[in-house]
């Protein structure tokens, strides 16, 4: 692994984090702004909708008041035209017919009675080049004109005999100055206006007649508004929206010419007054929306860091797991999976340090079984030649008087070597408990199944230790109120009481301490399930560096040539093996040094 | 051709990004410019619908207009004679053109639109004494559309025509023919009698007068007295969803307001006259190629296939015919043995007075040789008139 895990961990969770909310900004944006555009779109039609049906309810009560004038005008002179068909040639009654003809239709500006040839028979003159309305179906209603300065259509119906003959035309021209009254009143939203276009595009009325931006009329607006366009390209009507203006046209021309002229009628409004409410609703759906993001935005900015923080430190706590830590973090707390995920690491880090424990004991095991092995061997290859050096050194003794010059050498050798004896057999000793198999500590353990009673071994150890005790000028006291058999051999329990009371003497005759006491104590355990045994002395104790220490092979604090090391390390070999422990700790009133060991107590 | 090198094609790719971005920037706020091609037509109502949806959907830029088809006569003739405002595209009716070639009013189309695979009644539409005068759009004329489950007529004659709607004739269904009281309508019967619209002597003759006394005593026995004008066609329709028509004399027009079309069935009629809509380009036209372009797309096989499978219209090009409605190829072959009106430029003019004298002798106000007098007094005025 590169770089510093602490970094790596902190870059992952903030790249966690940021996934987090970004995961949970998509969960919120998209719902947000699909929902904000369907609504911003549904409200758009439904305006749309609402604003164009508007508009044609209203272009189309305007077109049918128009149109229904021009029929009703086309009725009558229709029925005119039979009438007189009939008597053509009685000028009384012609003129009489005309002037009551002028009377009903009030929109008739003049009228004339053409004979089949287009020439004028009765009324008022009529332009020249007047078709009176071959492969007209009957009459037909021509295109807008002007006429001083007004808008006209001329209206031409056939006047027809009782045989389908032709007798001649009448010809009406209709003021359309009622278009522009009837345009001029009607209400329209603000900046709103209604056209009346004839066929070729020019504007013959409009509601915005006066205003300065009006259309003027008279003007053509074929080719300038697509509106305009659409509406004389169409036969019905539609809408359109282009050039910020929405229009709805309805095309008033129809299949057939007696359906009126050639008009068409147009509402337009400037597309966002049109649209108004679309557009405040677009608005309001797009700041609540983006208020309702931003919300979400912080919401999950707060859930995201809750929900990495404690994966921060999971990973953290992994990282110093990875990294061999035996610091203990503290436990990682977290909702849900998360505190469980902690919980299992914290298990999985306890699990590992029991794992990586052991099997640094086992590995020191080895290496003490090996050392044992090895030493039990060097102390055999040792031990005869030492047994003949030192007896031959006694035996030379034996030859030398006092006072020989040789015999303090002699005497050196000696004790030298026996001191090399007992080094050596420590050493055999140390092997010999390390060489124990399962299959000896099964059968220790069948031997301790009786146990052993722990005041009598007290009682023997005192008996033991009494010469050595009297050397050193120690006391030494035994105080037993256990009394149940204890699961260990009774020899064993005694190499490990007399090696705890020789340290306590020793100690104290180290430190200099002379009539200090040494306390024998074996009472039960908490529990009541084993057997406690102390060995306390008013020595100097063991610093708390070295408690940890002191129970390891060849560690030993006294001096040199006087400790081999491993006292300690068989009677903690010797404890383990019985299923005890022992260790070290202060005296009474933090006086001196307080082994504990506790034995269970035989079954 | 080696490709271009990675980053030659990444910028060659940005800068046709950005080209195209600016084409279409430039494109979408290029202020709206009205069609430089106009074009003026008589489609009803539906029809203009579908020619707007084509046009936009070809992506067609044309400023289209509509003139009345009863004033389209008229106001095309003024339009045309005045060079003023002039289309460069119009829909006419066929008896219109001879009126409109004598005025020296219209432009010969390329010779690769009239190479096209029309059909031999289409060809024969746009043309007039051999010379081509436009592009055919439909083909129309009358016929007989029954109810499927009614049995055609033993032959196309009148005669079988008039029995076989005797045949069916019901207390619940009095009046099974259905016809008009129209010039138009009532060109079997001249014909039938051996007339002839503005053939010499009009209609003055005696065959005039028996045709009209045939057709006005169809009226009130098996066909119905006539509905108060401008009702007609509210009338018929009505009577053909309750099934009263077992034989209807009109044309594909009518095909699309009848609804389920799986109840037509076409014959041929004797005598029948054959029309149709024409594509021509005016001399005056300031963009005469794009209106012949135009023509050549509205009647492209796609196009033709659009209007006939809504209208069931009988397409103008064989292979269009093809792939067109049943309905479509039942009325082209019921058409054949149609026959065009004469090709005079008054023939259109001739109706206004026909019209109205069968009306008279329909109704009883007039007796068949009053009203047939009339109207060849009405059409010796008429013909000089628009003599060219």
């Amino acid at each position: 692994m590169t770089g510093e895990p602490g970094a790596a961990v902190a870059a992952a969770g903030a790249s966690l984090r940021w996934r987090v909310l970004l995961a949970l900004s998509l969960a919120a944006m998209l719902p947000t702004v699909v929902v904000g555009a369907l609504a911003i779109m549904r409200a758009r039609d439904d305006v749309a909708r609402e604003v164009n049906r508007g508009a044609q309810a209203h272009i189309r009560a305007l077109g049918a008041v128009l149109d229904g004038t021009l029929q009703d005008a086309w009725r009558t002179v229709d029925l005119a035209a039979a009438l007189w068909a009939d008597a053509p040639l009685d000028t009384r009654a012609t003129q009489r017919l005309l002037r009551r003809l002028k009377a009903a239709v009030t929109i008739v500006h003049t009228l004339s009675i053409l004979d089949p040839d287009g020439a004028v028979r009765f009324g008022d003159p009529v332009p020249a080049r007047f078709d009176i309305g071959s492969h007209s179906f009957g009459g037909y209603v021509g295109d807008i004109e002007d006429l001083d300065g007004r808008p006209v259509v001329y209206l031409v119906v056939q006047a027809r005999g009782r045989t389908g003959e032709l007798m001649g035309a009448l010809v009406a021209s209709l003021d359309l100055e009622f278009v522009r009254r009837r345009i001029s009143e009607t209400q329209v939203e603000p900046g709103a206006r209604v056209l009346v276009v004839d066929g070729t595009g020019t504007v013959v009325a409009a509601s915005d007649d006066h205003a300065p931006s009006g259309p003027a009329r008279g003007r053509s607006l074929a080719g300038v508004d697509p509106a305009v366009d659409a509406a004389l390209g169409s036969t019905v009507e539609g809408t359109l929206a282009a050039d910020g203006w929405v229009s709805t046209y309805r095309n008033l021309s129809g299949y057939q010419s007696r359906r009126g002229v050639r008009w068409a009628i147009l509402h337009q409004q400037p597309e966002r007054d049109a649209y108004a409410l679309a557009r405040e609703t677009t608005l309001d759906t797009l700041i609540i929306g983006g208020a309702a993001l931003a919300i979400a935005l912080a919401l999950g900015g707060f859930f995201a860091t809750r929900l990495t923080r404690p994966l921060a430190a999971l990973a953290r706590h992994a990282d110093a797991i990875a990294a061999g830590s035996t610091d203990d973090p503290p436990p990682v707390r977290g909702p849900g999976e998360i505190g469980l995920l902690g919980e299992r690491i914290d298990e999985m880090a306890r699990r590992i340090a029991e794992r990586a424990a052991l099997q640094a004991a086992l590995a020191r095991g080895d290496r003490l079984a090996s050392v044992g092995v090895m030493s039990a061997q060097v102390a055999h290859e040792i031990n005869n030649p030492l047994t003949t050096v030192l007896g031959y050194a006694m035996l030379l003794q034996e030859g030398k008087p006092p006072g020989h010059p040789d015999r303090e050498a002699l005497e050196l050798i000696a004790s030298e070597a026996e001191r090399m004896k007992s080094i050596v057999g420590g050493l055999l000793e140390y092997a010999r408990a390390h060489r124990k198999t399962a299959r000896d500590l099964a059968a220790s353990s069948a031997t301790a199944t009786g146990g052993c009673d722990p005041a009598a071994v007290l009682r023997h150890v005192a008996a033991l230790l009494e010469p050595q005790l009297r050397r050193t000028r120690a006391a030494l006291a035994i105080d037993v109120t256990a009394t149940a058999p204890i699961a260990i051999e009774a020899h064993a329990l005694q190499q490990v009481l007399v090696n705890l009371g020789q340290n306590a003497a020793q100690a104290m005759a180290e430190a200099k301490i002379e009539g200090g006491t040494i306390v024998i104590a074996a009472r039960p355990a908490p529990g009541g399930v084993a057997t406690l045994i102390t060995v306390t002395d008013e020595g100097p104790g063991v610093p708390p560096p070295d408690r940890a220490r002191v129970f390891d092979p060849f560690f030993t604090t006294k001096d040199a040539g006087v400790g081999t090391g491993l006292g300690l390390a068989v009677c903690k070999h010797l404890v383990a093996t019985a299923g005890g422990s022992i260790e070290v700790g202060d005296g009474p009133g933090g006086r001196g040094a307080e082994f504990r060991v506790v034995i269970p107590n035989a079954r | 051709m080696l490709a271009p090198l990675p980053s030659h094609a990444s910028t060659l790719r940005v800068r046709g990004a950005l080209a195209l971005a600016v084409a279409v920037a430039a494109a979408c706020h290029r202020p709206a410019e009205r069609p430089a091609m106009r074009f003026l037509h008589t489609f009803g109502n539906e029809e203009t619908s579908l020619l707007n949806e084509v046009t936009a959907e070809r992506g067609i830029a044309v400023d289209a207009a509509v003139v009345p088809f009863a004033r389209g006569r008229q106001v095309i003739a003024e339009m045309l004679r005045a060079a003023t405002d002039c289309p460069d595209l119009i829909r006419i009716d066929a008896t219109w053109l001879p009126e409109l070639v004598a005025g020296d009013l219209l432009a010969e189309p390329p010779r690769a639109l009239a190479a096209r695979d029309w059909t031999p009644e289409a060809a024969a539409l746009a043309q007039l004494r051999s010379v081509w005068w436009g592009v055919p759009q439909a083909v129309d004329g009358l016929l007989v559309v029954r109810d499927v489950a009614t049995p055609p007529p033993a032959s196309p004659s009148l005669a079988d025509l008039v029995a076989a709607a005797r045949a069916v004739q019901t207390q619940g269904r009095r009046y099974p023919l259905n016809l008009r009281v129209d010039g138009y309508w009532f060109v079997p019967w001249l014909r039938d009698e051996g007339g002839e619209l503005a053939a010499p002597g009009g209609l003055a003759g005696d065959a005039a007068i028996r045709a009209m006394t045939r057709f006005a005593a169809l009226f009130g026995d098996v066909a119905p007295p006539p509905p108060p004008a401008g009702l007609e066609e509210d009338n018929e329709g009505r009577r053909w969803l309750n099934h009263e028509i077992a034989y209807w004399i009109t044309g594909p027009w009518q095909f699309y307001q009848l609804g389920d079309r799986t109840r037509i069935a076409v014959s041929p009629l004797a005598h029948a006259p054959r029309g149709g809509q024409l594509l021509v380009v005016p001399r005056c036209a300031k963009h005469a190629d794009d209106g012949w372009r135009l023509a050549d797309e509205l009647t492209s096989l796609p196009v033709a296939a659009r209007f006939a499978a809504r209208f069931a219209t009988a397409p103008t090009r064989l292979a269009a015919l093809a792939e067109a409605p049943g309905l479509s190829r039942d009325s082209y072959d019921a058409l054949r043995g149609a026959v065009m009106l004469p090709r005079e430029p008054a023939t259109p003019l001739l109706f206004d007075d026909l019209n109205a004298a069968l009306t008279a002798v329909v109704t009883g106000d007039a007796r068949p040789d009053e009203a047939a007098a009339g109207v060849a007094r009405a059409w010796q005025r008429l013909t000089p008139r628009v003599a060219p």
